[in-house]
C-alpha cells in the first residue's frame, strides 16, 4: 500500500481510536498521548499491514498493545485525574454535546460501571457492541479464541448490569 | 457476528452502550498533531540535465564532509534535538536573564499568559523543596511559549516550558516511567531534559540537576510539578 494511502486510511479511524483510548485511560490526556504513539507505531510498522485486511482492527490492535505496554501499571493504581482528583470523583472528560440532566446522569452512571469492568471485558465489550468488530478481529486484537471473547463479553454484560442496578436514577437495565 | 452474543437477554445492554454511551471524538488540536506526524515527506523532483554534474559535485562534498566530520557540528537533528537545543537555549536565558522574584510571579502571570497563549488554570507555585521565582514568555523553534523557573533548596534552577508546537514524536527508547506517567527524558549540553505532551503542547522541563542522585531529585520535581500543573492551550 502506498504510504499516502495509508496515511489517509490511518486518520479516518482517529476518532474510533480516540473514543476507545478514553475508555482504557480514563484521562483526555493520557488517551491524547496514547493515540498519538498509537500512529507512531502504526506509521513506523507500516510495512506489516497486510492491504486488504482490516485497518480499523489493525489500528485497535496497535492501540491495545501499546496501553498495555505504557500504561497497564496505572491500572492498579487508583486513578487520578490531571487535577489530581480521583478519577471516579469527578466527571469524565468528554466532548458530548449538551443533554437534559437525566440523560447526561444516565451517561455517567454508564461511564463508571464500565470503569469498574476490568480491561479484559471492557475492551472486547467496547470494540464488540459499539465499534460494531466482529468477534474474529476482536479476538485477533485480544489475541485469544473467539470463545474466549464470547464468553468475556457476556460476563462483561452481566458484570454492567449488576453495576447498574447499584447507582441510583433512571432504571437503565430496562 | 455480535448478534450470538446477544441472547438470553445481553442483547439490551449491548442497545444501551451503542445509544447511551458517550463517543469521545478527537479534539481538534490531536488530529492536527496526528496529521502533522503522518506528514509525508516531499516528492521527489523528477531529474533534469543538471543531475550529474550535481550529484558530482554532491559526492566531492560528501568526501570532505566524512572527512571533517569530526570537526562539524552535527547536521539535520531530529525533532526531539531540535527541540532540546532550543529548551536548552531558553534554560541559559531564563537563569542568567531573569528575574527571581516569588512574589512578582502572581502579577506577571496573567500577563505571561496572555502574551503566550499558554493557559495554566493550576500552577504549582512550590513547597518546602523548590518553589516558583519567575514566569516569562518563551520561543520556541519560532513558536510562543511560556517559561516557568523553578529554584531548589540548593539553587538549582528548573525551567518548565511549556510550547504550543512543534511537532514532536516522543520516541519509545528515551521513555522512562516516572510514577504514573512515562515522559522522555534525556540529556542536552550537560543538562537534564523531562519532555512530554500535555493537552496538546508540548512540555519540557530542563535543569542543572544532571548526576545519578540529582536526576532522582530532578524525577521528583517532575513529579510534583505534572501532577499540580494544568496546562491548556488558549487560542
Amino acid at each position: 500500500m502506498a504510504d499516502d494511502e495509508f496515511r489517509q486510511q490511518a486518520l479516518r479511524h482517529i476518532d474510533a481510536l480516540y473514543n476507545l483510548a478514553v475508555y482504557l485511560t480514563r484521562n483526555g490526556s493520557e488517551a491524547e498521548d496514547l493515540v498519538q504513539e498509537t500512529y507512531a507505531r502504526a506509521l513506523r510498522f507500516s510495512h506489516r499491514f497486510e492491504p486488504g485486511t482490516y485497518m480499523r482492527a489493525w489500528m485497535f490492535q496497535i492501540l491495545r498493545n501499546t496501553f498495555l505496554t505504557f500504561y497497564r501499571l496505572r491500572e492498579r493504581e487508583p486513578a487520578l485525574s490531571e487535577a489530581g482528583v480521583p478519577e471516579g470523583e469527578a466527571p469524565m472528560f468528554h466532548h458530548a454535546p449538551a443533554e437534559d440532566g437525566e440523560s447526561a446522569g444516565a451517561h455517567m452512571d454508564l461511564e463508571r460501571a464500565l470503569e469498574r469492568i476490568p480491561e479484559e471485558f471492557r475492551t472486547p465489550l467496547l470494540l464488540a457492541e459499539v465499534e460494531g468488530l466482529s468477534l474474529e478481529e476482536v479476538a485477533r486484537i485480544m489475541d485469544c479464541p473467539v470463545g474466549t471473547v464470547k464468553s468475556r463479553i457476556f460476563r462483561a454484560k452481566e458484570r454492567l448490569r449488576g453495576l447498574l442496578k447499584d447507582y441510583e436514577g433512571p432504571d437503565l437495565t430496562t | 457476528m455480535t448478534s450470538e452474543m446477544n441472547e438470553g437477554g445481553a442483547d439490551e445492554m449491548g442497545q444501551l452502550l451503542r445509544e447511551r454511551l458517550p463517543r469521545h471524538q478527537a479534539p481538534a488540536r490531536l488530529r492536527v498533531s496526528v496529521a502533522d506526524a503522518l506528514d509525508p515527506p516531499e516528492p521527489r523532483r523528477r531529474p533534469s540535465l543538471w543531475l550529474a554534474p550535481a550529484l558530482s559535485a554532491l559526492a566531492t562534498a560528501m568526501v570532505m564532509v566524512l572527512w571533517l566530520a569530526p570537526a562539524l557540528p552535527r547536521s539535520s537533528p531530529d525533532s526531539m534535538q531540535r527541540l532540546s537545543r532550543a529548551v536548552v537555549s531558553e534554560y541559559a536565558r531564563a537563569v542568567f536573564t531573569g528575574d527571581v522574584d516569588p512574589g512578582l510571579v502572581p502579577s506577571t502571570l496573567p500577563r505571561v499568559m496572555q502574551e503566550t497563549g499558554v493557559r495554566l488554570p493550576w500552577v504549582f507555585t512550590g513547597d518546602q523543596d523548590i518553589r516558583l521565582v519567575n514566569a516569562q514568555p518563551a520561543y520556541l523553534e519560532g513558536r510562543r511559549a511560556l517559561a516557568l523557573t523553578y529554584q531548589d533548596r540548593d539553587g538549582h534552577s528548573v525551567s518548565y516550558i511549556i510550547s504550543h508546537g512543534p511537532t514532536v514524536v516522543i520516541p519509545d527508547r528515551e521513555r522512562v516511567q516516572i510514577a504514573r506517567w512515562r515522559p522522555a527524558v534525556r540529556t542536552e549540553d550537560g543538562l537534564s531534559l523531562i519532555v512530554w505532551r500535555q493537552s496538546g503542547l508540548v512540555c519540557v522541563m530542563v535543569s542543572d540537576l544532571v548526576s545519578a542522585s540529582d536526576l532522582g531529585r530532578f524525577k521528583e520535581y517532575f513529579v510534583k510539578v505534572r501532577s499540580s500543573t494544568e496546562v491548556t492551550p488558549n487560542y
